[in-house]
């Protein structure tokens, strides 16, 4: 984004190079960020990655050791989080167990000092809003899961912050109840154009939510891009194998020929496309990987070819997935849509092959990103 | 998970061995103690009739209908200071130390002078309270007063100074608990609907604390309202509250009397519970 473009239209947030240490450990380390108005970003990672803390360094519950954040252009750092056009919303969701539901949701707008005349309407129009109205005089304790989220929801929401930060919103709610709730919260954030900043370690959480995905790991940023940007090109060994799906193959390379690298490994040689990246020295190692639903069965005009016994047969959904052991031992998985006929059977050894084109190749760790 | 359910007889059975040692240990003695504050006639029988005239003679006198204004006056007192104090020393205990370690030595030297009985604690106040006593000194020393300070010892000042410094832990502890128990994403929610740390304090961990607090108030209650020993020992013979009044009557062979102020005790600190139950549901904290 250039110069005039900012100045146009602040970002929402900006994170630039944060760390955050915890006695010796590195917590946060160099995580740079921006989020436009109105995007929906997922931080994805194991736990342990530093997303939490990121999540937690922007609202100000952690204070950082260097590096600076910006809200709505306005740097933050040095701010509480009671001065900060934040809100939050916590795992357990954090309901006030004293107060009843009416009380907690317009806390907020107290504290912004509306009048009380003006707090209740705007309560029960919230309340109404998120179909929440019949539980105006309960207590939190009498809830369920689904409408303890919905309060914690509502009482995030009605101070209209600039930005609201979930950490793992919907992790301690039933699975089942999962996939509607989170069409909602995507409803919402679309409807009110407040930027989402969404922690989860569930990659299908991330991929159907975020506008942007930004996976972390090791207390750094991996990658971070669309979902589709993810899915297809994972740049680093880390992202590939992280998501669901990417076959990863480890080798020297061997030469480069135009675009395409080949890469010497165990399983024999395996021909990536180097999209744009610097190619690698000969005799480097490196890594390189393809997704599951690329690999085809049968011998194709198709440059990647290996031969492998098929061990397992697994439904995903929709899909079909093949896991094939090769000679040298590696485990390859290959997806096919569930309502295709079946290629092959248990036991049985098969040929498959795939493109170029469809072999990603990572950035090294250590090497230029 | 119990698998003993309620009113079951496995349940009553269980009870049986606490409720026996209530009856013969509490409920008993209690109702002798009411059933003689009832007593007429003038020798010591188990024929005695029963009568008001017990009562009626107590409250014609003045003095005595007084005490036990003074007495509720004296425990007001003392749990307005314990409560401030206590809480006080709670928050930063359970709040502040963040060193378990610490936490733990603070905690014991707050707990070890308990093991002492409340006499002996009352009795050593004395050295510090008196005209040659520590504080005088001190205060002399640091140039506060040129003269000892007499109002220390046998009065109602020094009675007060022994009661808090023997009771602020009752009301601390509780509120240690409850503090503890206030899960800190509740603070963090708060802060981040703009709440500053006053207001977090006063709408979020001090309501969620108040059960602690009435606890702690009703257990400081309770001891002020029984405490004959610390009257006695720092008030000498010229302070007396309702407790000392007992031990008065006792002394001088007037059982009925003593019983009838006996359950004036009694009635006065079962108001007080009741009320505080009132305010805050004990039952119902485990939840």
């Amino acid at each position: 984004m250039n110069g005039t473009e900012a100045a146009a239209a602040p970002l929402d947030l900006e994170i630039r190079s944060i760390r955050k240490l915890y006695g010796d450990f590195v917590a946060v380390n160099d995580v740079s960020l921006s989020v436009s108005r109105g995007q929906f970003v997922c931080l994805l990672g194991p736990s342990g990655c530093g997303k939490t803390t990121t999540l937690r360094s922007v609202a100000g519950l952690e204070a950082i050791d260097s590096g600076d954040i910006l809200i709505a252009g306005k740097s933050v750092a040095d701010l509480p989080p009671w001065r900060r056009d934040i809100s939050m919303m916590f795992q357990d969701f954090a309901l006030f167990p004293h107060m009843t539901i009416a009380r907690q949701v317009g806390f907020g707008l107290e504290m912004l000092k509306w009048p009380k005349a003006r707090i209740g309407p705007r309560v029960q129009e919230v309340l109404q809003s998120f179909e929440i109205a019949h539980l105006a005089e309960r207590k939190p304790a009498t809830l369920s899961g689904g409408q303890r989220q919905r309060v914690a929801l509502a009482r995030a929401l009605i101070t209209s912050p600039r930005i609201l930060l979930l950490d793992e919103p919907i992790g301690s709610l039933d699975y089942s109840l999962r996939e509607t709730v989170m069409l909602e919260l995507k409803q919402v954030q679309r409807q009110l154009g407040i930027s989402f900043i969404w922690v989860t370690h569930d990659q299908n959480e991330a991929f159907s939510l975020g506008d942007r995905v930004v996976v972390m790991n090791h207390a750094r940023i991996e990658q971070q891009g669309t979902p589709d940007e993810i899915l297809s090109r994972p740049r680093t060994p880390f992202v590939a194998g992280f998501i669901q799906g990417n076959n990863v193959f480890e080798g020297t390379v061997e030469g480069v020929q135009g675009s395409t690298l080949t890469l010497n490994t165990k399983s024999g040689p395996v021909h990536a496309s180097l999209d744009g990246m610097p190619a690698p020295a000969v005799g480097q190692r490196a890594t390189v990987s393809v997704r599951a639903e690329h690999l085809k069965f049968g011998p194709t005009a198709a440059e990647n070819q290996l031969a492998g016994t098929c061990e397992a047969i697994e439904f995903f959904g929709s899909l079909r997935r093949y896991v094939l052991r090769l000679p040298s031992g590696q485990q390859l998985k290959i997806d096919q849509f569930g309502a295709e006929p079946a290629r092959t059977t248990v036991g049985a050894t098969t040929e498959l092959s795939w493109r170029v084109g469809d072999t990603v190749l990572h950035t090294q760790p250590g090497g230029p990103a | 998970m119990s698998t003993i359910r309620e009113r079951s007889p496995a349940a009553y059975l269980l009870a049986l061995p606490a409720a026996l040692w209530m009856t013969a240990a509490v409920v008993v003695p209690s109702m002798l103690i009411l059933w003689v504050s009832f007593w007429g006639g003038r020798r010591f029988t188990w024929e005695n009739h029963l009568v008001l005239d017990n009562y009626a003679r107590f409250f014609r006198n003045e003095t005595y209908v007084g005490l036990i204004g003074e007495t509720a006056l004296q425990a007001a007192k003392i749990m307005a200071i314990t409560g401030v104090l206590g809480y006080c020393i709670a928050y930063f205990l359970a709040v502040m130390v963040t060193r378990n370690s610490v936490r733990l030595t603070l905690f014991l030297i707050l707990v070890i002078p308990f093991w002492t009985s409340a006499v002996i604690r009352s009795i050593a106040w004395i050295p510090f309270l008196g005209v040659n006593g520590v504080i005088n000194q001190a205060l002399m020393f640091l140039g506060l007063t040129d003269a000892p300070v007499e109002i220390f010892l046998y009065s109602r000042t020094g009675i007060s100074m022994a009661q808090v410094s023997l009771y602020t832990l009752l009301a601390a502890g509780p509120v240690v608990y409850m503090l503890r128990n206030v899960p800190n994403q509740l603070r963090e929610a708060a802060m981040c609907l703009k709440a500053p740390p006053i207001v977090v304090f006063w709408r979020i961990v001090f309501p969620l604390t108040l059960p602690g607090v009435i606890i702690g108030q009703v257990l400081v209650f309770l001891n002020v309202m029984a405490d004959f020993a610390t009257v006695a020992a720092i008030g000498g013979n010229k302070q007396a509250l309702l407790g000392n009044l007992v031990l008065l009557f006792y002394d001088s062979g007037q059982l009925r009397y003593a019983a009838v102020v006996g359950v004036m005790l009694m009635l006065s600190m079962l108001v007080g519970v009741v009320v505080a139950l009132r305010v805050v549901d004990i039952r119902r904290l485990g939840e």
